[in-house]
């Protein structure tokens, strides 16, 4: 066996707070061979990040770090900043997760590049130039010589993180830590970076170090895996053997809540109950005892340690549970689930038939253009942005329609539009009937809006930090003017059908964890009894564990009340999992339009081929093998006029085709056509 | 906006200020034909209606560049031009040293936050900062006289901004630091510890920056990093600011030059004032408002010398 | 003492770790960083001590602040004159007491006046947004190039002194520049989703900007309260100091320097101890508001500088 190239003993940070020392991180070891891959997993605040922050030396300098780094034979806890500068860029490299903020915005990228090179080497000008442009070609960026001298505002998301990665490529580094690289990226541009990601893994042969919370990340990059909770590592295992013969509940939970892209049946997700514990002063018991199903007295009376519950067959496996031994293969306890499957509310509207449900909603022929302006003293009209190009679609009582799409693709601007109850030029918004057009007045705009709801994405923005709760939720009711008494049992009886505790009402949000934010945000939408709930991407602020009890609220609230949801999101497995209809978007128009088994099943458009393959799946066995399309080039600007299809551009069919197809796809504009249930919009499919 | 501004103030300053009150207490009394005769020539006297005042005013501006005469006649286009190199002369040095000491402060703090530099540097720019710059003059004025009694001659000059009988290259050079040097320094402390804490908290923000990390992970020392990715990157909105405040600086040097004895704008604004001068006044509020545009654009220039973002777009 | 970091240097959305919310109240919370930064602390008694002198001084002095005593004409300081007297016999520290009780007013009176005006007229500027905004941003643009020190003091000269008028016209011209900082700040609250929520709930426009974007810029607003006070003992002092502000028999800390400023090397003490007062003052109330930054901001690390 050879040394490792990393080896991580005891390692334990901790940093000075307001209200006590938080131990981010509590005693981690592992190992990490040459050209493998390590997967650390966790949610927020499971000290995932803290630790590759320490292990590079990113640390504050407050804050207190013990145990040891061992990185290529050298100790690296204890080196002083300059020496670690010198093995920082060289040996060790990273990349962050926010491409966005994590290039200096007033230097050109070549610059940038240039100077990772020149910090480490004696590199004469052209020769650094040379290998900078050499680098950005590796890492796919078009024109790369001309690109040198572009700042990075001119570039996209995914753009920058290429720029990101060729710097951490630049000194053929032996270990290249990546802190969920992908996290702020769309899904399909996550899949190019993932294989850039490999790429440069093969060409410089270096161990990886991947962080996120993403279980189908983890399937798809990882060779070992590492579960990390409270601080500590709670499971450590080859990755097939962590994914099939998971023994630690907290991993299997994760693993239970995760809504499946590739799955049908619509079985409720299995949520884990509670939150993490605060890092500070933790007792001597296991950190996941309160929320685990199986907890005994004896998880409470010691933290369990790290062992090997492994077989010769599969190699290591480490858990930290006292039951991981009773705990057999697909997560089952004596035969049983260890996380058992909540129940499932019976839909009233079951049994009627969709034709025969009132239409809730309906929008047609919605169009939205922003214009274009440039100079900051006189304004001037370069162009019109065509953010929405004529959408369509209903929604009926009991369902829930989705649209999906890429950031950019005008899906939040579909909602603003439907909020604001923007009046059409040549469509109409129509909700539970009335003509957004025929209201007058501010009475009428009130009544109507009692009948249209918004649930935000981010739970802590879309409450308002100095209200109690209580006065958030009855805050749609006092604009309807409810008596004080009467909203008072409303609000008590709102918190009681989101699954948060009446008695609470008066606190303030900030006494809330982030899924019970989203509770109470969703509690407000439901005061007035309103029939269409407009959901922007609820759950993606939330850790996976949680999101799948929100995600099964809402399940259970439309089933109880009758509801029609108009859900927003980016992530397809979610939708999968709420959705009845699903609509794709991609810059301003529905390529793909049916309800949700078909598209998923049968998917015909090439975009939303690509999407659906872009997902990772969490279970390395389909994910490795499954073929994928990954496509090129970033989603074009919604200001360029286009005279046909908009995804031709990056379009894997059209590649394909012979010539004077691709001409009909460039002259004219493909439109949605199909049955009811599965439209689409491409000429050739 | 500047025509308005300065016509508004044109039909203000008459509603507050009546050039007849100067020759209210002669002795002996004048006439009111006297005084009438005296004032219409200069456009001053208010037996023609105000209309017709303010159009001779305007147009002579348009036509001729000529801003009116005092009461007693004297040119306000001449006194403008001679005070306004005065008041530069004080104002422009004292702003660049308060921004260079600022910034060189800030970063110099910055870079050793909490510890005992950056705090005895913070307490005090934060007590120089809110002196009243009428204390700080005047405190330095007794220090002077103080210092200059103890060498027993005059080394700093407490008013004027030259003494008149001084001849030669070298000599007049001298002269003028040594009146200079105490108002500059009066108006420097009060305003460099506005740059100072800018500068400071900025890099402070942009220390923490995920591409300040990025730098560092690249390879770069966390003083490099600091040096070469935040500096740079903080300096934007302090230049703006400084370029901002050069009209404030301008007028507030108003009690400096008062209390200094310095002929400069801020002089001359208190003069108009005290002797109903409306075309000084309002050629004054013209000249600050010129400022503030010409602060405006600076910091405007300022930005796209220093902004990529702004430059490509 | 360690420093102590609020957050540790590390990414803002995977690795905030789960502190501790909600243990004490929030202005508990304040308080007990507000204390834990002695020099502001420090400002706050020094500013309760002016005041309470302010307040008390009158009333223990022998001498009324007008009442000339002609038998001591610009005696230094004594036991029968604490603070000495002025050339025409008046006694310096009952003019002391009563110049900074005015000061105080004045700055108090016009903070409290431009904190409102600018607060309202900002927040609202930037909910209404479209016309609304633009012809205030108009107006605030237009007063910013007018100089305003040049029509307060022609304003001032012409209102004959009285205190009253002086704080009017100061609150007049000194709105715009606040509200100019707080419509910026509320710009993004305004595209909080908590203000989209309220309005999506149909609920009227100046009942959102009073109950959701007032509150929330609330801290901004006690600092900038202050710093409003430090600022208007600044402009109204200049003001005395040159004769256009309080005048004679009124006083203010600014004509009482401007007069003891003619006497500095005669008469000293006429210049100190106003001088003293004035820079207690102002210093005191720099250090409170600095303090107070430090206790609202959430992100500030100086939690720990004491």
């Amino acid at each position: 066996m050879t040394n490792p190239l990393l080896s991580v003993r005891d390692l334990k940070v901790s940093f000075p707070s307001e209200t006590g020392t938080v131990d981010a991180v509590r005693g981690i070891s592992f190992d990490l061979k040459a050209g493998r891959t390590l997967g650390i997993v966790g949610e927020s605040g499971s000290g995932k990040s803290v630790t590759s922050l320490a292990i590079m030396g990113l640390l504050d300098e407050n804050v207190r770090i013990s145990g040891s780094i061992t990185f290529d034979g050298q100790e690296l806890l204890g080196k002083s900043d300059k020496q670690l500068s010198a093995i920082r860029g060289n040996g060790l490299a990273m990349i962050f997760q926010d491409p966005l903020s994590s290039l200096t915005p007033v230097f050109s990228i070549g610059d940038q590049l240039i100077e990772a090179l020149t910090v480490h080497r004696k590199l004469s000008k052209r020769a650094a130039w040379a290998r900078a442009v050499e680098l950005l070609e590796t890492v796919g960026l078009p024109n790369p010589e001309r690109r040198m001298k572009s700042f990075p505002h001119e570039f996209s998301g995914g753009m920058r993180q290429r720029v990101v990665i060729a710097i951490a490529m630049a000194n053929k580094p032996k270990l290249i830590i990546a802190d969920e690289p992908t996290t702020a990226l769309d899904v399909t541009i996550q899949a190019q970076i993932l294989d850039l990601i490999a790429k440069a893994q093969s060409e410089t042969g270096a161990a990886v170090i991947m962080i996120t919370h993403d279980m189908g990340v983890v399937a798809k990059t990882a060779d070992d895996v590492l579960v990390m909770y409270a601080g500590k590592a709670v499971e450590k295992a080859p990755v097939h053997e962590l994914f099939h013969r998971t023994r630690m509940p907290y991993s299997i939970g994760l693993l239970g809540a995760i809504p499946r892209v590739d799955k049908a049946e619509k079985q409720p997700l299995v949520p884990v109950k509670g939150n993490p514990p605060l890092l500070i002063n933790l007792p001597d018991a296991c950190p996941f005892a309160s929320r685990c199903p199986i907890a005994i007295d004896a998880c409470h009376a010691r933290e369990p340690d790290l062992v090997d519950v492994g077989n010769e067959k599969m190699g290591e496996h480490h858990a930290a549970c006292i039951r991981s031994h009773e705990i057999t293969d697909g997560g089952l306890i004596d035969g049983r689930r260890v996380f058992p499957l909540p129940d499932v509310a019976e839909r009233a509207l079951a049994g009627v038939p969709r034709e025969d449900r009132p239409v809730t909603l309906e929008v047609r022929n919605m169009t939205k253009t922003f214009p274009l302006m440039k100079g900051a003293f006189l304004k001037r009209k370069l162009g019109e942005v065509h953010a929405i190009r004529g959408i369509s679609f209903d929604i009926r009582e009991g369902e829930t329609m989705a649209i999906v799409g890429e950031s950019g693709c005008g899906k939040t601007t579909t909602l603003l539009q439907i909020m604001d109850l923007v009046e059409q030029v040549d469509g109409d918004i129509l909700i539970g009937g009335t003509s957004v057009a025929d209201v007058r007045g501010g009475h009428a705009e009130r009544t109507l809006r009692r009948d249209i709801q918004i649930v935000f994405q981010d739970p802590m923005g879309a409450l308002d930090p100095r209200m109690t709760v209580a006065d958030i939720i009855a805050e749609p009711l006092r604009a309807i003017g409810t008596k004080k008494a009467e909203s008072e049992t409303r609000v008590d009886e709102l918190m009681d059908l989101v699954g948060l505790d009446p008695s609470h009402s008066n606190r303030f949000p900030s006494a809330f964890s982030g899924g019970q934010r989203q509770r109470i945000g969703i509690a407000r939408a439901l005061a007035t009894n309103p029939k269409v709930v407009v959901l922007d991407e609820p759950v993606s602020a939330l850790d996976v564990s949680i999101q799948a009890g929100v995600i099964n609220l809402l399940d259970e609230l439309k089933a109880k009340l009758g509801l029609s949801y108009l859900f927003v999101a980016h992530d397809l497995s979610v939708v999968r999992h709420i959705a009845d209809r699903v609509a794709v978007m991609y810059l301003g128009a529905f390529v793909e339009q049916g309800s949700v088994d078909e598209i998923f099943e049968d998917p015909q458009h090439p975009y939303t081929q690509a999407l659906l393959s872009a997902i990772p799946i969490p279970d390395p066995d389909i994910e490795r093998t499954r073929e994928r399309i990954v496509l090129t080039g970033d989603l074009a600007s919604a200001t360029d006029h286009i005279g046909g299809c908009s995804f031709a551009s990056r379009c894997q069919l059209f590649k394909v085709l012979p010539p004077e197809d691709q001409a009909r796809c460039l002259g004219e504009v493909p439109p949605l056509t199909g049955p009811e249930n599965h439209r689409n919009a491409c000429h050739f499919r | 906006m500047i025509v308005v501004a300065t016509n508004l103030t044109y039909f203000l300053a008459w509603g507050f200020l009546d050039p007849r009150n100067n020759y209210v207490g002669r002795r002996p009394p004048l006439s009111e034909d006297q005084i009438v005769q005296l004032l219409q020539p200069r456009n001053l006297s208010d037996t023609v209606s105000l209309l017709e005042r303010w159009w001779s005013w305007f147009s002579g501006i348009i036509f001729r560049w000529d801003w009116g005469v005092s009461p007693v006649g004297q040119s306000v286009n001449d006194q403008v031009a001679y005070r306004m190199w005065v008041s530069a002369e004080l104002v422009l040095g004292a702003t660049i040293l308060a921004t260079v000491l600022g910034i060189a402060l800030g970063v110099y703090t910055a870079s050793r936050q909490y510890k005992l530099a950056d705090r005895i540097g913070q307490a005090t720019s934060i007590i120089t900062m809110n002196i009243n710059i009428v204390v700080a003059a005047l405190g330095i004025v007794l220090l002077a006289i103080g210092f200059n009694n103890m060498v027993g001659t005059t080394v700093f000059f407490v008013t004027g901004s030259a003494s008149s009988d001084v001849t030669g290259f070298f000599p007049i050079i001298i002269d003028a630091l040594q009146h200079l040097i105490l108002p500059t320094v009066a108006l420097v402390i009060i305003g460099y510890a506005g740059t100072h804490f800018l500068q400071r908290s900025l890099l402070l923000d942009n220390i923490n920056a995920d591409y300040v990390r990025t730098a560092r992970a690249k390879g770069l020392t966390k003083a490099q990093a600091i040096r070469k990715h935040a500096l740079r990157t903080s300096l934007i909105p302090v230049a703006t600011q400084v370029a901002f405040t050069i009209p404030t600086v301008f007028m507030g040097a108003i009690l400096t030059e008062s209390i200094f004895g310095w002929n400069g704008m801020g002089r001359y604004f208190l003069e108009t004032i005290a002797k109903n001068d409306i075309h000084g006044t309002v050629a004054i509020a013209a000249f600050g408002a010129v400022l503030t545009a010409i602060g405006a654009l600076l910091a405007d220039i300022a930005v796209v010398v220093l902004d990529p973002r702004v430059r490509v777009s | 003492m360690p420093r102590n970091s609020i957050q540790p240097a590390v990414g803002p959305e995977t690795t905030a770790i789960r502190l501790p919310r909600k243990r004490m109240s929030k202005w508990e919370l304040y308080s007990r960083r507000f204390r834990r930064n002695r020099p502001a602390v420090a400002g706050l008694v020094i500013f309760a001590v002016l005041v309470l002198f302010a307040v008390v001084a009158p009333l223990l002095a022998r001498y009324d602040h007008i009442e000339l005593d002609f038998l001591n004409l610009g005696e230094p300081p004594s036991g029968e004159h604490w603070l000495g007297t002025t050339s025409a016999g008046n006694d310096t520290f009952a003019q002391v007491a009563i110049g900074l009780q005015r000061s105080l007013m004045i700055a108090v009176a016009v903070s409290v006046g431009t904190t409102v005006i600018s607060a309202v007229v900002g927040t609202a500027a930037a909910y209404f947004s479209g016309m609304f905004e633009r012809l205030t941003l108009l107006l605030i643009h237009f007063l910013m190039v007018v100089p305003t020190f040049l029509l307060l003091a022609m304003f001032s000269n012409d209102s004959g002194g009285d205190w009253r008028t002086i704080s009017l016209i100061m609150i007049l011209i000194g709105w715009f520049f606040p509200a100019r900082v707080i419509w910026t700040m509320a710009l993004s609250l305004r595209e909080r989703e908590y203000v989209h929520a309220a309005r999506y709930m149909g609920v009227p426009g100046m009942k959102i900007v009073l109950r959701h974007m007032l509150p929330n810029i609330g801290s901004l607003l006690v600092i900038n309260f202050t710093l409003g006070v430090v600022a208007a003992v600044m402009i109204e002092t200049g003001l005395s100091f040159l004769g256009f502000g309080v005048k004679i028999p009124d006083v203010s800390l600014g004509s009482l320097i401007g007069s003891g400023a003619n006497t500095i090397t005669s008469a000293p003490w006429l210049f100190y101890f106003p001088a003293a007062a004035l820079t207690l003052l102002t210093v005191s109330m720099a250090l409170v508001a600095d303090g107070l930054r430090d206790a609202f901001d959430p992100t500030s690390a100086a939690g720990g500088r004491a």
